[in-house]
C-alpha cells in the first residue's frame, strides 16, 4: 500500500521526537520541516539524540535504520525523516 | 616529489557501513567478484566481542569484531583471493608505492588515521588508527579517495594523506597498504559462508580466552560494576561510559555492534544456500541487534547526565549480563545449524 508525506505524517514525527526526547519548551509548529535537527539554531540534537529517535521510530512504526551512515541522511529534517517512513510503509 | 600525470581509474565508488569490510567488497568488486560487504564480513567471521584492558592504557575497551586486517585475511584464506600487502618505513617510498600501482591501473587499499580526512566534515573526524580507504587516482597535489564514509569520490591533499599513513602513536599504520592481485572469478562462495559461519561460532563459544566472545561480554557485565572505582573523576567516568555508545554505534558499526551486518549477512546466506532457518537466525540476530543500541543509549544517557548512581551500573550490567544469555543461546542454535550445512 502506497503511503505519502501528509502534513499529518510530518506532525505526528514531530511530537514523537519531542516526546522522546524530553523537549517540552518547543512546540511541533517551532520545527520547520526542512531544517536540520542537529544545527545548533533549530533544535540542535547531538548523535546520541539521533539514537533515541531511531528506537523512537523503531518502536512506532516497525522500520529499523540499521546504519549510522544511513541515519546520517535520514535524519537529516523533518521532511527527510517522513520520506523515509512513507517509503519503508509502503514496502510493507 | 617529481611531477606525476593527473589519473583516474575508473572504479565504482560505493558508501559502505564500515571501512575494513566496505574496502575490501570494494576492491573484489572492482576485480569482477561481485560480493556484498554483509558476505565478506560473515565470510571473515568478522563478529566477535572481546573485553580487554591493554597495559598501556588505563581504561579496558570493547570491542565488537575481530581484528582490524582479519577481515582481509579471512576473505583471502576462504575464498582463494590473494593480496599483496606491504608496510613501508620510508614515507616517500610509501607515497611513490601508491603512484607506481596507480601507473598501474591499480587501486590500492591504505590504513589510515581517520582525523586526516579533512573531506569529512569536523564532527565526524577523531583520531583512529585502523581506518581503511581506498586510493583510486589523483589529481594535481591530491589523490582521489574511495571512502565508504564520503558520498562521493574525494580529493585528499597528498600531505593529509602522508599524516594518516604515518600518525605515529599506538597502533600506528606505519603506510600499510594492501591490494588484490589474485580474484579468483568463481570461488566456492557456499563454502565460504559454511566456514565463515563455524568460524563464527567457535570465536563466539569456545575461545579458551576468558575476555573474547560470550566469556567477555559477561566479564564486560561483571566489571562495570568497578568503572566508578577506576576512574579519576565524573567527567572521565562519563568520558569512558559514553564510549560504550560510540563503539557500539559510531566506529562505523554498521550499527548494534556489527549485529545488524552480521543479520544481513544471514539472510544472504539463507537465499544463497535456500536454508530458510538462516532467515530465522538473522531475524533472532536483528533483535540481539535491537538490545545491544538499548544498552548504547542507556549507557549514553548516564554519560550525558552524569548519572553514575550504583543502580544505574546494576541495570546497565544486567542488560549486558542478559546480553551474554542471548548470544550464547544464538550461536549455540547457529553452531547446530551449520553442522548440517
Amino acid at each position: 500500500m502506497e503511503v505519502q508525506v501528509t502534513k499529518e505524517l510530518k506532525q505526528e514525527i514531530k511530537v514523537l521526537i519531542l516526546e522522546s526526547l524530553n523537549i517540552p519548551d518547543v512546540t511541533p509548529e517551532d520545527i520547520e520541516d526542512d531544517a536540520s535537527l542537529f544545527e545548533d539554531e533549530n533544535l540542535g540534537l547531538d548523535s546520541i539524540d539521533g539514537l533515541e529517535i531511531v528506537m523512537a521510530l523503531q518502536e512506532k512504526y516497525g522500520v529499523r535504520i540499521d546504519d549510522q551512515n544511513q541515519a546520517r541522511f535520514i535524519l537529516k529534517s523533518i521532511n527527510t525523516i517522513a520520506e523515509f517512513i512513507a517509503k519503508e510503509l509502503s514496502k510493507k | 616529489m617529481n611531477k606525476v600525470n593527473d589519473l583516474v581509474i575508473p572504479f565504482k565508488h560505493r558508501m559502505f557501513a564500515h571501512c575494513e569490510s566496505g574496502t575490501v567488497a570494494g576492491l573484489l568488486n572492482h576485480a569482477g567478484l561481485e560480493i556484498s560487504e554483509p558476505m565478506v564480513f560473515g565470510i571473515s567471521s568478522g563478529i566477535l566481542f572481546a573485553y580487554y584492558k591493554p597495559p598501556a592504557l588505563p581504561f579496558p575497551m570493547i570491542v565488537v569484531r575481530n581484528f582490524p586486517g582479519q577481515m582481509m585475511r579471512g576473505v583471502s584464506r576462504r575464498l582463494g583471493v590473494k593480496f599483496k600487502t606491504a608496510r613501508y618505513k620510508n614515507q616517500a617510498r610509501g607515497e611513490q608505492a601508491i603512484d607506481a600501482l596507480l601507473d598501474k591501473g591499480i587501486p590500492v587499499a591504505c590504513r589510515v588515521d581517520f582525523f586526516y580526512m579533512d573531506y569529512l566534515p569536523p564532527y565526524m573526524r577523531a583520531h583512529f588508527n585502523f581506518h581503511f580507504l581506498t586510493i583510486v587516482g589523483r589529481k594535481g597535489s591530491k589523490f582521489l579517495v574511495s571512502d565508504c564514509y564520503s558520498t562521493e569520490l574525494a580529493e585528499l591533499e597528498r600531505d593529509s594523506l602522508r599524516k594518516g599513513r604515518y600518525p605515529g602513536g599506538s597502533f600506528d599504520p606505519k603506510g600499510f597498504l594492501f591490494y588484490p592481485v589474485r580474484v579468483p572469478t568463481d570461488p566456492d562462495i557456499d563454502r565460504a559462508i559454511k566456514k565463515g559461519i563455524r568460524a563464527a561460532c567457535f570465536n563466539m563459544l569456545r575461545l579458551p580466552v576468558p575476555f573474547l566472545g560470550i566469556r567477555g561480554i559477561r566479564l564486560f557485565s561483571k566489571k562495570i560494576m568497578d568503572w566508578p572505582g577506576m576512574a579519576r573523576n565524573d567527567d572521565h567516568l562519563s568520558h569512558e561510559v559514553m564510549k560504550i555508545n560510540i563503539l557500539l554505534e559510531d566506529q562505523g558499526t554498521g550499527g548494534a555492534g556489527y549485529r545488524f551486518m552480521y543479520a544481513t549477512f544471514l539472510r544472504q546466506a539463507s537465499e544463497r544456500l535456500g536454508r530458510p532457518e538462516l532467515k530465522e537466525m538473522s531475524e533472532r540476530m536483528m533483535l540481539v541487534g535491537d538490545d545491544w543500541r538499548r544498552i548504547s543509549i542507556h549507557a549514553a544517557r548516564m554519560g550525558k547526565n552524569r548519572d553514575f548512581a550504583e543502580e544505574k551500573f546494576r541495570e546497565l550490567s544486567g542488560k549486558i549480563s542478559r546480553q551474554a544469555d542471548a548470544e550464547e543461546l544464538f550461536f549455540t542454535d547457529l553452531a547446530k545449524i551449520a553442522r548440517t550445512l
